[in-house]
């Protein structure tokens, strides 16, 4: 996992060689230390023998694209995965959410913003306290860093685990999708309610008993969402 | 022109005229065909009644007469010289014991015989008549034993009579004959009410035959009107079927030949619009590939800026500040691309308006310099970073063009959400007005070039439009300019807009079992 001293390990997965070499010199500058794969075959290779903390994806690639890397990623592993998208009203968003990024940056981008988001992304798995709480068969291990469902772990990437904590803390309140952005992906303001609605929707499958029936990760219409412990 | 039409359209016939000009064609063939055929059975039966009727009179005249002088022939011989009044009524009884029915009237040295069938006397003998029989005559024939026979028609209590009358010789009896017409005239108007019946048939016929032809005329001519409709309304696809009448079939192919041409023509210009717009699109995109390199390192040159060769730095400074410009120009260009492709989309979220101009101020560090009035508490459905867009090009206008003081007035109209963006600077010039939301528009030419990439109120106008919202520009009576965003407060997005999204997979209606129960603080 991630080295001491917060230098992160980060792997930049970008075709275009300019790109890929302006954004590895500018995130090696906000200090990461950044391996670059300039197509999605090598960026795997790479992502296997590196373990980075976090993946920079871009969506448009030769060969497989950025979609389908993320999704063999996920099958494995629920490290942070940011897209780089051509356009943030594109259907790339969407496609990329529902295969398991965390979160996306529109090109062209800027090095801050995408060090920001970087940051945000890797605070989500920090530790904050120690209690233990329980919803029905649910059984969320902030000590831990864990999530069991009937005994059995889940596999839940930084940021849904994030977006567990933050429901659970608040059980029975409503929280908005703006609330939430802020809470959890840490957007300055007015973030895409897409990435909310996306996390949700990854969240239930993993720890509801019908993701299409929720009974703990409930919507409130005209708000947003809410945490209700079983009765 | 107008003098003479009014003159016209005074003139009472003039004035049908031109109104049956004017009427549809099938009201003319109508008429015109019930007219032909009324001159046609009219006259047909006038000349068809005026030769029976001529016929038949002159038939039963001549069968009277000559009945008559043969009557009179045989019976004036059997008379004495000078008979007595007794002789003389007994041979206008036989006289008029006829199977023709006609009576006999005879008179001699102021003896009057009637044949005694009612009412008739010398007086109903018309007086013409009397004197052509009393009169000597020239000209009728002088044979001794010939007499001439006068005759004329009469009508006598409505039953017309043909009346005879001749005086036998100089010093012999006068005799006259009547005959009744009645036969003949009821023959005769039967015949007449034949023709009437048969005319009016004509008529009908005229009349069905017309609409018939007006009908198969029309139809076509119907059908290219409604096809020219349609081409109109930019359907460039219709066409007509080519059939009936040789003109009409003439006329169809020609519409479409028409049709054809401006369908070819269109399709050439929309073609030639659609590369062009692909082109800006393509071109914006292909742009943004090294801008985002060169993005990427700007920051690194900036940071560095500080520490390089005085002579360098504003340089470096330059080409920062000249990435970033390009980046929003590029930027600004490819949003205009995707509304004029319609692939731009809304992600809809429920959002304070309050907070969310208050952060849209707050990011750009305009709060010092905007006066907000927008009371907390306004939730609308709109894609949160579109109206962040419309407000900071709203607000950045003012506060670049107009002047101090910049108020932001935020308000709940009816169903819409009204937030007026007005300052203290001089007003838009009138000309200038209306083409503030135009592309590439700047009020001054001369305007300096760092003043923004001319697209901002149009892509703003663009994002009002696409949440089926205006932006209005007007000025102030008191001076400065005002902006006014009108949204509509709910479901937002344009109806039929292909593309509308509406915030990912967000479970609504009643279909959803997740539905919030109990009150959410």
């Amino acid at each position: 996992m991630r080295q001491n001293g917060g230098v992160s390990h980060l792997l930049l997965i970008e075709d275009d060689d300019a790109i890929r070499t302006g954004l590895e010199l500018a995130l090696t500058r906000q200090g990461h230390q950044v391996s670059a794969a300039a197509s999605g075959e090598d960026g795997l290779k790479l992502f296997k023998e590196k373990r980075p903390d976090l993946i920079v994806l871009d969506v448009m690639l030769p060969g497989i694209d950025g979609f389908e890397v993320c999704r063999r990623i996920r099958r494995t592993d629920q490290l942070p995965i940011i897209l780089l998208t051509a356009r943030s009203d594109d259907i790339d968003v969407v496609v990329g959410l529902e295969s398991g990024a965390d979160d996306y940056v529109v090109k062209p981008v800027q090095p801050r913003v995408l060090d920001a988001r970087i940051r945000a992304v890797l605070r989500r798995g920090e530790r904050e306290s120690t209690d233990s709480l329980s919803y029905g068969d649910v059984v969320i291990d902030r000590s831990a860093m864990t999530v069991t469902k009937a005994g059995q772990d889940l596999q839940l990437t930084p940021t849904e685990l994030r977006l567990l904590l933050e429901l659970s803390g608040r059980p029975g309140q409503a929280l908005s999708r703006q609330q939430l952005l802020r809470l959890v992906w840490e957007h300055d303001y007015l973030g895409d309610s897409r990435l909310v609605d996306a996390c949700v929707q990854r969240l239930r499958a993993k720890v509801e008993d019908v993701p299409s029936a929720p009974t703990l990760i409930r919507t409130v219409r005209g708000v947003g969402y809410r945490l209700d412990p079983p009765q | 022109m107008t003098d003479s039409s009014t003159a016209s359209r005074g003139k009472p016939g003039t004035g049908l005229l031109r109104r049956l000009r004017t009427t549809s064609l099938r009201i003319r063939l109508i008429v015109v065909f019930a007219l032909v055929a009324l001159v046609a059975a009219v006259s047909v039966s006038g000349i068809a009644y005026w030769l029976n009727r001529d016929a038949v009179l002159k038939r039963t005249q001549d069968a009277a007469l000559s009945d008559f002088r043969s009557s009179l022939d045989r019976t004036i011989t059997d008379l004495p010289l000078q008979p007595g009044c007794g002789e003389l009524q007994t041979a206008a009884t036989l006289m008029a014991d006829t199977g023709l029915q006609y009576d006999v009237v005879l008179e001699q040295n102021g003896c009057v015989a009637n044949s005694a069938r009612g009412f008739i006397s010398p007086a109903s003998v018309p007086r013409t008549l009397v004197t052509a029989v009393t009169q000597p005559c020239s000209y009728c024939a002088s044979d001794a034993g010939q007499y001439h026979l006068f005759w004329q028609r009469i009508t006598m209590d409505g039953i017309p009579y043909l009346v005879g009358g001749t005086q036998v010789q100089p010093g012999g009896p006068t005799a006259y004959m009547f005959k009744s017409l009645a036969d003949e005239r009821s023959d005769l108007d039967s015949l007449a009410w034949s023709l009437s019946i048969a005319t009016l048939l004509a008529l009908v016929g005229s009349v069905l035959l017309a609409q018939l032809a007006a009908t198969t005329v029309l139809r076509p001519v119907a059908r290219l009107g409604e096809a020219a409709r349609q081409l109109g309304a930019g359907r460039l696809d219709t066409r007509l079927e080519i059939s009936g009448a040789a003109e009409l079939a003439d006329l169809s192919q020609t519409f479409n030949q028409t049709a054809e041409a401006l369908q070819a023509q269109v399709e050439e210009l929309s073609a030639r619009e659609h590369a062009s717009r692909r082109f800006v699109a393509d071109m914006s995109h292909e742009l943004r590939t090294p801008l985002t390199a060169m993005t990427a390192v700007t920051d690194i040159l900036e940071d560095e800026a500080d520490t390089l060769d005085p002579m360098i730095a504003p340089a470096v400074r330059l080409v920062v500040s000249e990435t970033r410009r390009l980046t929003d120009l590029v930027e600004n260009l490819m949003e205009v691309t995707r509304f004029d492709a319609g692939t731009a989309k809304v992600v809809l979220d429920d959002v304070d308006v309050s907070d969310l101009i208050t952060s849209c101020i707050d990011t750009r560090a305009w709060l010092d310099a905007v006066e907000l009035d927008a009371p907390r508490g306004i939730v609308a459905r709109v894609d949160p970073r579109r109206v962040d867009v419309v407000l900071a090009n709203l607000i950045g206008n003012a506060l670049k063009h107009g002047g101090s003081p910049v108020r932001v007035q935020v308000r709940v109209e009816d169903t819409e959400l009204v937030v007026r963006v007005s300052d203290g600077g001089p007003g838009i010039p009138e000309d200038v007005l209306p083409h503030v939301f135009d592309r590439f528009f700047k009020a001054d030419a001369a305007r300096r070039r760092s003043e923004g990439s001319g697209l901002g109120l149009s892509i703003a106008s663009e994002n009002a439009r696409i949440h089926g919202g205006t932006i209005t520009a007007a000025n102030l009576p008191s001076g400065g300019a005002c902006f006014t965003l009108r949204l509509p407060m709910t479901s937002a997005v344009e109806p039929g807009h292909p593309l509308a999204a509406d915030g990912g997979p967000r479970p609504t209606g009643p279909a959803d079992p997740d539905r919030p129960k109990g009150t959410s603080a």
